[in-house]
């Protein structure tokens, strides 16, 4: 196999990675200037990267190179967060103020690829560095996105906390590597399959204690309770372009290595651990709703909402992969759907927040957006439309997200052990929509009814408000038409379900179909077919043929 | 006719007014401004043109099949297989309606151009007004097309919306804002039950589509396979019911509708009579599988119907308000429909709504330049005489109030004769009372007419009185000749008329389930005095109404003060619309104000309470946290810690 046919499906990750560094040299070079060339060379670099990912072929799950294997899912994750990535260079336009845009636009080309490289990992150590190079720029960013004190606090926080569960994360994948003896998910899937039991201090029970680990690493990546503690301080002290990125960049990264790591151990895991993610999810969405009615800054206020709104995802985490279902009944393919949404009505919510000043500062409060609505019709508009989208109100894609997701909780049927609990948790879910409603009618409210204080001055500039467009206005199309995003969703899905499933055929088969219909609906170890076939390609390629 | 076409026209009906409302509404405050009118006037009319193209597509094919389910796209994909879908369906009633709607509308976004206009400058709001209007052609449209009760439902609500927000037009002004709320919150018990009964569809048959629905409830099975009972097949009916008593302010939900004159005249003319009132009636022709499968449901209808049309024309005896007398005139003529449909005379119903819609909008929009020219007052009691002052005014108005007469040999007494003819034949009672109401709407239209126009000319102090401009006028004239001819297109002695057209979709159902002429397609063709002594009886009726509302309001004018004074109690209680709405205040409004005061000190002292004690456990921690560890970050790592700790041991004690 020639360098070549190597590379070119990973053309996207290499656009980033090259488009970084000479995004930082650009940067280097244009000190004095500051004009905003850099910035339009960075959304050049995203859009070429984000053409050429949606140009290649859907992968069909056959090339696994260098520790990476590309699937529909990897097809989805790329086009989302290039997506997504550009809207965020967009609303990140004039950040940071000072002369460092090289570096900072640098940085969130290097974020991105760390999603794009979680998105393609096979390899538990890929894995790892993949998240990680999602994070260490984000903490860079934070730092620089500011000047004053709170940015480098929350900068310095994120940074030791995010160390911290690096390193919990760490400790949870050596745990997988022990037991299977192997780095590649494929293997270790078959490694933790054959040693899962219920408890007790033997193998079964490392692989376990490797799961929790890796999912309390991950639950810190998606700001789920209790590992949330930190991101109203960061999401506060950062910029709020910044915060619109933290609060879907490393939340897709973290689900999409959940979905990897769930499906490693064929989504079958003692019950307790999924009364614990049950736990995880309520607690969550409920924390971060009750929390987030206490607050008068509009921005902590969005930093509660992005917790909870991973309790909600957390929820079709607990369903997983269901066969041969669409996206009311899939966990997966709900979740996939969703977080494309999410990404872009919560960074439409960030990106007001960035287009206006009030009172020489950037605006924050319910008080310095109230009565926004007439100096800024369709601004406030479009914000309104990505609230309202949080808030899952029709006709927004927020509301079709949020029925898949809880639909999704009925599709486990009635003698399994969690049919009950998941219908419970869909509720309190539910219940947790109508209490976050309060606030975000708030935000609305006082943007459209308020008495405004002290009139805004419009700082962002067309980029900006291009993005505040851009996300606004997919909310009312997906909701229209939904089905071309969940299709996608759905066959990115579905070889989640396959890779559950390694074929008993050679590296070159093509057995899909089969392989969809026999997937267990997890839970259940008994009836999961015991094979003892590897996926295709391993994590080196070297036993694919030259 | 092509179905390709059809699903072309389809997509315009419904993207055409949407993009205008668009375009008014988002570049409108911008740039457009005084101008906002125009991507709402071509919007409608391109959803007017691909109407008729629709319109053309149907007519005269015989008897081919004349009625296609079009798919557009899937929407919601459920993973069984099916899938909730954007589709049409379209035949003669969606054709029918589709031109009554964009029709009405185009010439009432036209009046709009000048009504919305003070000494020729746009009233603040003009573009929101615009954009408004073409939403709600956009949404008349969607409910009107619908392949399936989803979209039907979809539609109803945004209908209601846009009701709500026209009402609320001068929303500053605390009666038109109570008013917006009074009809939402009446439209919300109404739709309450409207959703129940199509979530009952959905639990019985599986499916929202109407054509698998219809079919099921035909064959009698329900998608578990088990036999449709009579109570579930009612209960279903009944629920739908609901919600078209509360779209088509029937009995007992009327009252939102005479509050809706709040809104500008073009909206009263366009939603609140001859559009958005009516699609109680359609839904229940087109749903006429449903409906028919169940007497009982049948009954309830015609009953409403026929009450709601006496009660509503007795309280437009006494009413001053022009506009208020118009409103109960509608809802005395949406009675008539629900009458119509009651009876299985779904057909005349449906003729009916067409006339209506004619002479209706007609008289709203004569009212509104009345209203205009004299400032902003319409009371028939501050003015008189305006014959002279507003010629075109008076002569449609005049002309539209002799359709609604049902003066012989105008629309309305073509239509309203249909329907009493078959309540006659089904119900004599019920015929009855259309006889009464048909003399009382004679009478209270003219009263209205002869005290606005005729007598001394008095105008209120201060107006100077002047005929409303082209774009006001050309509508009216438009109108006019609508309310004058369009009865003839059902005049059925060419064989291509207007039920020719309409019944092949009622062939099945109300045809068929008739028990007048049990199961037989073959109407019995009535004898001569049975058909024309009827005719004679009721135009008869009307020119007698007529008669008496000029001697008492022109020729003897204290006759009226004399009818006041020998029966004041009768008076005051039409005066007082019955006394329903205090009846509301006292039992339902009042109540829930109580309860909801009751709410809120418990909010305030209990749920809050809670919430100190429930927001007081963390506090308590952190607190506990901060003063324990110098710092906040080390008390995060330490909670996360202390997580994934607990989570492990969770596992391994369990």
């Amino acid at each position: 196999m020639s360098a070549d046919s190597y590379l070119a499906p990973l053309a996207p990750e290499l656009i980033l990675l090259i488009g970084a560094g000479v995004v930082l040299l650009a940067g280097l070079m244009q000190s004095g200037r500051r004009g905003p060339w850099v910035s339009m060379l960075a959304l050049l670099v995203v859009l070429l990267a984000f053409v050429t990912a949606l140009r290649q072929s859907v992968p069909d799950g056959q090339a696994a190179v260098l520790g990476l294997w590309l699937t529909p899912l990897t097809f989805y994750t790329r086009c989302i967060a290039l997506g997504i990535g550009a809207l965020i260079v967009l609303i990140n336009w004039y950040q940071p103020v000072t002369e460092e845009r090289g570096e900072y636009m640098a940085m969130i080309l290097l974020s991105l690829l760390g999603v794009l490289l979680t998105a393609s990992a096979n390899d538990l150590v890929v894995l790892f560095f993949a998240i990680e190079l999602v994070s260490i720029p984000t903490y860079v960013l934070i730092a620089l996105s500011q000047t004053d004190q709170r940015a480098s606090e929350a900068s310095v926080k994120y940074f030791f906390l995010g160390a911290m569960a690096a390193a919990v994360l760490a400790y949870g994948l050596s745990f997988l590597y022990g037991v299977a003896g192997t780095t590649t998910i494929h293997t270790v899937t078959e490694g933790v399959a054959t040693s899962t039991l219920p408890s007790g201090p033997d193998i079964g029970g490392l692989a376990l204690v490797g799961v929790l680990l890796v999912f309390g690493g991950l639950a810190f990546k998606v700001a789920a309770v209790p590992f949330h503690v930190y991101a109203p301080d960061v999401y506060e002290g950062a910029a709020s372009p910044v915060t619109g990125m933290l609060g879907f960049v490393p939340k897709l990264a973290g689900f999409i290595a959940l979905i990897k790591i769930f499906s490693a151990c064929n989504w079958d895991l003692p019950v307790v651990v999924w009364w614990i993610i049950w736990i995880v999810a309520a607690a969550t969405m409920t924390a971060g709703n009750v929390l987030a009615l206490l607050q008068r800054n509009v921005k902590r206020m969005l930093a509660y909402s992005s917790i909870a709104h991973t309790g909600y995802m957390l929820i079709a985490i607990l369903v997983g992969p269901v066969a041969g279902q669409g996206p009311m009944h899939d966990g997966v393919t709900a979740l996939l759907f969703y977080i494309a949404i999410y990404g872009a009505m919560n960074l439409g919510a960030f990106a007001l927040l960035t287009a206006f000043r009030s009172q020489g500062r950037p605006v924050e409060t319910l008080e310095d957006i109230a009565g926004l609505a007439v100096r800024a019709p369709l601004a406030t508009l479009a914000f309104a439309i990505c609230v309202f989208s949080l808030m899952g109100f029709p006709p927004t894609a927020g509301f079709l997200g949020k029925v898949y997701i809880f639909s999704s909780a009925f599709s486990l049927d009635q003698p399994h052990p969690f049919h009950g609990p998941l219908i419970a948790l869909a509720i309190i879910g539910v219940v947790n929509s109508a209490i976050a409603a309060a606030y975000y009618l708030r935000i609305v409210s006082a943007a459209y009814i308020g008495a405004e204080v002290d009139w805004p001055v419009r700082t962002g500039g067309i980029p900006v408000r291009l993005g505040l467009a851009l996300c606004a206005i997919p909310m009312l199309i997906v909701f229209v038409w939904p089905a071309g995003l969940a299709g996608e969703a759905q066959s990115a899905a579905a070889l989640v379900n396959r890779s559950i499933q390694p074929q008993s055929t050679q590296v070159t088969s093509l057995a899909g179909q089969e392989g969809r219909e026999a997937i267990p609906t997890g839970f259940n170890a008994q009836d999961r077919p015991q094979s003892e076939s590897h996926p295709p390609g391993d994590s080196t390629g070297s036993k694919t043929q030259h | 006719m092509s179905i390709e076409t059809l699903r072309i026209c389809g997509i315009i009906i419904l993207l055409a007014p949407f993009c205008g409302a668009v375009i008014a509404g988002g570049l409108g405050p911008i740039m457009l401004r005084g101008r906002s009118h125009w991507p709402a006037i071509l919007g409608v009319a391109g959803a007017f043109a691909a109407a008729v193209v629709v319109f053309t597509q149907l007519y005269g094919h015989g008897t081919e099949e004349l009625s296609a389910q079009i798919p557009v796209y899937q929407w919601i994909i459920d993973g069984a297989g099916s899938a909730f879908k954007v589709e049409f369906l379209i035949d003669p009633l969606t054709s029918v309606m589709l031109l009554t709607v964009t029709g009405v509308s185009l010439l009432v976004v036209i009046y709009s151009r000048d009504y919305m206009r003070e000494h020729g400058k746009p009233e603040r709001g003009y573009e929101r007004f615009f954009a408004f209007l073409a939403l709600f052609v956009f949404a008349m449209c969607a409910l009107v097309l619908g392949g399936n009760f989803l979209l039907l439902y979809l539609g109803w609500e945004a209908v209601g919306l846009c009701s709500y927000l026209l009402i609320g037009f001068y929303y500053s002004r605390p009666a038109a804002a109570a008013a917006a709320k009074k009809a939402f919150l009446v439209n919300r018990v109404g739709d309450f039950g409207f959703g129940l009964g199509i979530l009952l569809i959905y639990l019985s048959f599986g499916t929202l589509e109407y054509a698998a629905v219809f079919d099921m409830v035909q064959s009698g099975v329900l998608a578990s396979g088990d036999p449709l009972t009579n109570g579930r097949v009612t209960t279903i009916a009944l629920l739908l019911l609901c919600g078209a008593c509360g779209k088509s302010a029937q009995l007992p939900l009327h009252v939102w509708l005479p509050d809706a004159m709040e809104g500008p005249s073009p909206v009263s003319a366009l939603i609140h009579a001859a559009t958005m009132v009516t699609a109680g009636v359609f839904m229940v022709a087109r749903c006429g599988a449903i409906f028919t499968a169940s007497s009982t449901a049948m009954a309830a209808v015609a009953a409403i119907g026929a009450t709601t049309a006496l009660f509503a024309a007795t309280i437009a005896l006494v009413q001053t308000d022009m506009k208020r007398i118009l409103a109960y005139s509608t809802i005395s003529q949406l009675g008539y429909m629900f009458l119509g449909v009651g009876v299985y005379a779904a057909d005349s119903a449906i003729f009916h709504l067409f006339t209506h819609a004619f002479f209706k909008a007609l008289l709203f929009l004569g009212a509104g330049s009345v209203m205009h020219a004299m400032g902003g007052i319409i009371d028939v009691r501050q003015f008189g005489g305006l014959r002279k002052l507003l010629p075109w005014t008076f002569v449609t108005f005049v002309v539209g109030s002799l359709a609604l007469a049902g003066f012989p040999m105008l629309s309305g007494f073509f239509s309203k004769d249909e329907i009493i003819h078959h309540a006659l034949v089904a119900h004599p009672l019920l015929g009855i009372i259309g006889l009464v109401t048909a003399l009382l709407t004679a009478f209270y239209t003219f009263r209205m007419v002869f005290l606005a126009f005729f007598g001394d000319e008095r105008v209120p102090e201060g107006v100077h009185p002047h005929e409303s401009g082209g774009w006001m006028l050309f509508p009216l004239c438009v109108l006019s000749v609508g309310a004058i001819f369009a009865g003839y297109l059902g005049v059925e002695a060419t064989g291509r008329g207007f039920h020719h057209f309409l019944t092949p979709v009622f062939e099945t159902t109300f045809v068929a389930m008739n028990p007048a002429h049990a199961g037989s397609h073959e109407v019995a063709h009535p004898g001569f005095w049975e058909h024309y002594g009827l005719m004679i009886l009721s135009g008869g009726l009307a020119i007698i109404g007529i008669l008496v509302a000029y001697i008492i309001y022109v020729k003897r004018p204290w006759l009226s003060g004399l009818a006041k004074a020998s029966a004041p109690d009768a008076y005051q209680t039409l005066w007082n619309k019955y006394y329903v709405d205090e009846f509301y205040d006292e039992a339902l409004v009042e109540p829930a104000r109580k309860t909801g005061r009751f709410c809120v000190g418990l909010d305030d002292y209990l749920i809050d309470g809670l919430i100190w004690l429930v927001t007081a456990v963390p506090r308590g921690i952190a607190l506990v946290l901060r003063t324990m560890h110098n710092g906040a970050m080390q008390s995060y790592a330490l909670s996360m810690t202390a997580g994934i700790t607990i989570i492990v041991l969770l596992v391994f004690w369990s």
